[in-house]
């Protein structure tokens, strides 16, 4: 019998917590209660990047975290958070566990040495702001953002003509409190977790990027277990994930709801978004297609989502 | 002959100015993004990054510095209880550990800076491998193993101690203080 | 029990090797180390958490609030407070000692340290009080405990280093349900919620000070309070007094956050320094930042073996172990606060300021959390225990710094000390068990 470690970014609450929780329990499951997993919440086993190299290491054995903390360490998972790559959940399901999903699991193998077996959805990252509603990027020019440090993000908000502070998520809620920044953008369930409504008021339904976070394990120790706890481990993981998309699809209408009822007031982007979309796709897609493994790459991602390819 | 003593007073505190030169930077970098966000509302995306970095450099050789002069603290009191001797053996027999502890540390992160890390990590925005960051560990602890052997050399072969800096600073005010009293 | 025998194990060696005379940094790496080896864990991860403990963007704080502390009393930003606060002395019973404490509420408002603030305030009220005919030993006593406001009134240091490793710690579930959400822990809301806490133990020492001083028979001046020398204080103190209010002020207005708040002060003691005291030499600006590199190495080196020693305490348990054996002995909350306090006051003797808080954060805050106790108002009374501290012997910093300006031995200062740690320790226990004194301030203010 083995008690896993599960490495896992956020706090208790959210759909990482959610993943962690439902993979816990199948997995218990699958094994007659052989083997269980204990999660250790909100980073206690260190940052998000940290523990991909630990996973690798085989110092850790699982780990569940955000998207582009493993951009770093298999660059062709860089596909998944270009701006509107990912357009709608079930965009996002069609890659994740579609022939795209099985190419990145093995490049992540091939490149990081951790194997991707199961994926939390956790919805867009909607803008939100204090000053006023914000619908066109024009309306964006005397807001001032809050971003992760992140290349991409920050280049987003360039080619929508501001620039974004990147801040750490340590002073984030402070700085908005104060008015150092007057906005920032995450996922509704983030918001809510996080109070982000005392702070806040405008919402603005951006589709830009589809957060979307990993459960990983390491290789090494995936591979020292036997051919049945394997299967079991994967099972685990393909259950959790279709938890997943459920518990989004359950919690963002209710918080929606609950935001707009303790006074925030949510707006869709004007044009059906297509401004800000064209801005993003031109100026952005173009500097991180070689980075992502070229064009291919993209044009195989395009391919399956039914979109015309670049 | 000159050149050589100049030549070895800087390399006697290699760290103080690489430390006092990265400092002055973060801290001159950290207050262009206050000013160039407040007051032109342009934020410089790789000033946070940048400054972080240069901060744990600062961090590890500034501990080796402290290293130099001493400096690390160390409960000391139980040592007025016994013969002087026996602080001075015990604290020689601790450093011979500290010493082993960052040789094997040495070797640890030499180990995970050329062949564990993942050869695609970069830093997130100023897109340096972060292989040549990380590299401050074996470097910093190398020079640190240095230091301490160099305080030992000094205090048990040579018989200079090196007090470190607090003690020095007190013993300045008490000389320029009149009415001293041996008392410390 | 593997539990236990780790917990020997480590916790072994940490004694031991602290006993031998080892560093605290090397005690806590190596004990964590053995404890690795003897788990069979890789100590590989080592590498990581030295890398990462350190690269966060909130510590820069802590060599920037150093430096300006160092650079304010080049810049004669200092010297100007503590003239502020003797020009209020006057003719009453014990003026001048009260006007020390007073030196050292106003001269925390800039500093972030204690010894600092024993240090500036010391040099010029030791000497004054002395003159007054103040017992030397009773002289040092009274600045080296007031020196601990230094780190009770905002900014501090050590609520910096509280702030970021509680910021990481959510509250467990269970006590969630059971005492509802607990409020997020940041430093601006410790720096505001120190306010009321540093009065009190201000006042407490003030209270112990009077009384001392008229048994003592140390009365005032007899030709009463010099207006004009209080007018002339305030004139020429006029860019000191504003320092607090650009640091405070700045953070709580938006201008920037409180890391950043440490960075501004640096510029604008600078500008002060050489543009209006003109008292700025630049080789007090290079010694100055000489200063900041081994107390910055020296501290954050702890940090990264108390954060491989925390990691350990996580992995295997060990805080919701000693929470549960606490919680077994009783279950009453002034009972509990009595054990942390006391315990704090313990550790508190021996050991570094910040380097305990670095370690005990990951056991105690679960503790609080589970009793229901505010992380606000937990981490205040944690800073306030340790700042007790800075005055009692063994390991008492503003004691060897105090001792150093009078040129008294530090077990006659640590004998005169009593009285105020007293005073202190009372003070602490009214902040513990009114919990709304510490937090009235922030929830007023809307945090
Ligand atoms: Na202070
Ligand atoms: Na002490």
């Amino acid at each position: 019998a083995k008690t896993f470690k599960v490495a896992v970014g956020d706090a208790a609450g959210g759909t990482q917590h959610e993943l962690g929780k439902k993979f816990n329990e199948v997995l218990m499951e699958k094994t007659g209660g052989k083997h269980d997993a204990k999660l250790f919440m909100n980073g206690q086993l260190g940052s998000e990047q940290d523990t991909v190299n630990d996973a690798a290491i085989g110092t850790l054995d699982f780990s569940i975290l955000a998207i582009n903390n493993v951009t770093p360490f298999s660059p062709t998972v860089g596909a998944l958070t270009l701006p509107y790559m990912i357009q709608s959940l079930d965009d996002a399901i069609t890659l994740t566990q579609g022939p795209v999903g099985e190419q990145l699991v093995e490049n992540t193998l091939r490149d990081a040495g951790v194997r991707i077996i199961g994926w939390a959805y956790s919805g867009f990252r909607v803008l939100t702001n204090s000053k006023h509603p914000v619908t066109t990027p024009a309306e964006l020019k005397d807001v001032v953002v809050r971003v992760p440090k992140n290349e991409i993000m920050i280049d987003t908000y360039k080619a929508w003509g501001i620039n974004a502070t990147p801040m750490a998520w340590s002073e984030t809620f402070t700085a908005l409190q104060q008015g150092v920044v007057d906005g920032q953008d995450n996922p509704y369930i983030t918001v809510y977790a996080m109070k982000f409504d005392e702070v806040q008021k405008y919402v603005t339904n951006l589709r830009y990027l589809f957060s979307i976070e990993p459960l990983i394990v390491s290789e090494s120790v995936f591979q020292d277990q036997s051919a049945e706890d394997q299967a079991a481990i994967l099972e685990a993981g393909k259950a959790a994930t279709a938890h997943s998309a459920q518990f989004l699809r359950d919690q963002e209408s209710k918080i929606k709801a609950e935001l707009t009822e303790k006074g925030m007031v949510i707006a869709d982007p004007a044009d059906n978004e297509k401004e800000w979309i064209d801005l993003a796709t031109s100026k952005v897609w173009p500097k991180y297609i070689d980075s992502i493994g070229g064009k291919d790459v993209l044009n195989n991602v395009l391919k399956s989502l039914g979109r015309d390819e670049i | 002959m000159a050149k050589a003593t100049v030549l070895f007073r800087i390399l006697g505190n290699i760290e103080s100015y690489i430390c006092r030169t990265l400092l002055s930077v973060f801290v001159i970098l950290l207050f262009l993004q206050i000013i160039s966000r407040e007051l032109f509302q342009h934020s410089l995306s790789w000033t946070e990054e940048l400054s972080t970095y240069m901060f744990v450099w600062f961090v590890f050789f500034g501990a080796s510095y402290a290293a130099k002069l001493s400096a690390h603290n160390r409960v000391t009191f139980q040592f007025k209880l016994l013969p002087p001797k026996v602080g001075v053996v015990m604290e020689a027999i601790s450093d011979l550990i500290w010493v082993c502890f960052n040789c094997y540390f040495v070797y640890l992160s030499y180990d995970f800076v050329f062949h564990k890390m993942n050869l695609f990590w970069k830093s997130q925005t100023l897109g340096v491998p972060m292989k040549y960051i990380y590299l401050i560990l074996p470097i910093a602890f190398s020079l640190m193993t240095i230091r301490i052997l160099q305080v030992n050399y000094y205090k048990l072969i040579k018989g200079i101690d090196i007090r470190d800096p607090e003690s020095l600073e007190v013993e300045k005010l008490m000389d320029s203080d009149k009415q001293n009293s041996k008392s410390v | 029990m593997v539990e236990s025998s780790i917990v020997l194990i480590l916790f072994g060696s940490f004694i031991g090797l602290l006993l031998m005379g080892a560093p605290i940094t090397v005690a806590l790496g190596v004990s964590a180390l053995v404890s690795f080896l003897y788990l069979d864990e890789n100590p590989i991860k080592f590498v990581q958490i030295a890398f990462t403990s350190v690269g966060s963007f909130p510590l820069m704080a802590l060599p920037a609030f150093i430096l300006a502390g160092a650079l304010m009393e080049a810049a004669g930003i200092s010297r100007r407070l503590v003239h502020l606060a003797e020009s209020f002395a006057g003719p009453v019973t014990g003026g001048i000692s009260a006007a020390a404490v007073l030196a050292c509420m106003f001269f925390g408002a800039i500093s972030g340290s204690g010894p600092a603030t024993t240090a500036a305030v010391g040099m010029l009220m030791i000497p004054a009080m002395i003159k007054r005919g103040y017992d030397k030993g009773y002289a040092s006593a009274i600045t080296a405990s007031a020196g601990s406001l230094g780190i009770i009134i905002p900014p501090s240091i050590p609520m910096v280093i509280f702030g970021i490793s509680a910021i990481g710690m959510v509250a467990p579930p269970e006590a969630i349900a059971k005492f509802g959400e607990f409020q997020t822990v940041s430093i601006p809301k410790l720096f505001i919620a120190g306010f009321a806490p540093g009065l009190i133990i201000a006042t407490t020492l003030l209270i112990m000070n009077y009384v001392s001083c008229k048994k003592r028979g140390y009365h005032g001046t007899s030709d009463g309070w010099s207006f004009n020398q209080i007018t002339k204080a305030f004139k020429e103190g006029f860019w000191s007094i504003l320092a607090p209010l650009v640091i405070l002020g700045g953070i709580y207005t938006g201008f920037f956050t409180p890391t950043e708040s440490a960075i501004v002060a640096i510029f604008y003691t600078l500008f002060v320094g050489v543009f209006i005291h003109k008292e700025l030499k630049l080789e007090s600006i290079f010694h100055s930042l000489e200063t900041t590199t081994w107390l910055s190495g020296r501290v954050l080196l702890i940090l990264f073996t108390a954060t491989v020693f925390g990691r350990l305490l996580v992995e295997n348990q060990i805080p919701a172990i000693v929470a549960e054996s606490m919680l077994s002995v009783t279950d009453n909350l002034y009972l509990i606060w009595t054990m942390i306090i006391a315990f704090l006051l313990f550790v508190g003797m021996f050991m570094e300021t910040l380097a305990a808080i670095m370690i005990l954060t990951p056991v105690l805050l679960p503790i609080a959390y589970s009793l229901g106790i505010d992380p606000v108002h937990f981490g205040i009374v944690v800073v306030c225990s340790l700042g007790i501290g800075f005055q009692t012997p063994p390991l008492g910093e503003n004691l060897f710094i105090a001792s150093g300006i009078s040129g008294t031995s530090i077990e006659e200062i640590s004998l005169r000390a009593l009285p105020f740690a007293f005073a202190s320790i009372v003070g602490v226990f009214i902040i513990a068990f009114f919990p709304d004194l510490t937090l009235f301030l922030p929830r007023l203010l809307g945090y």
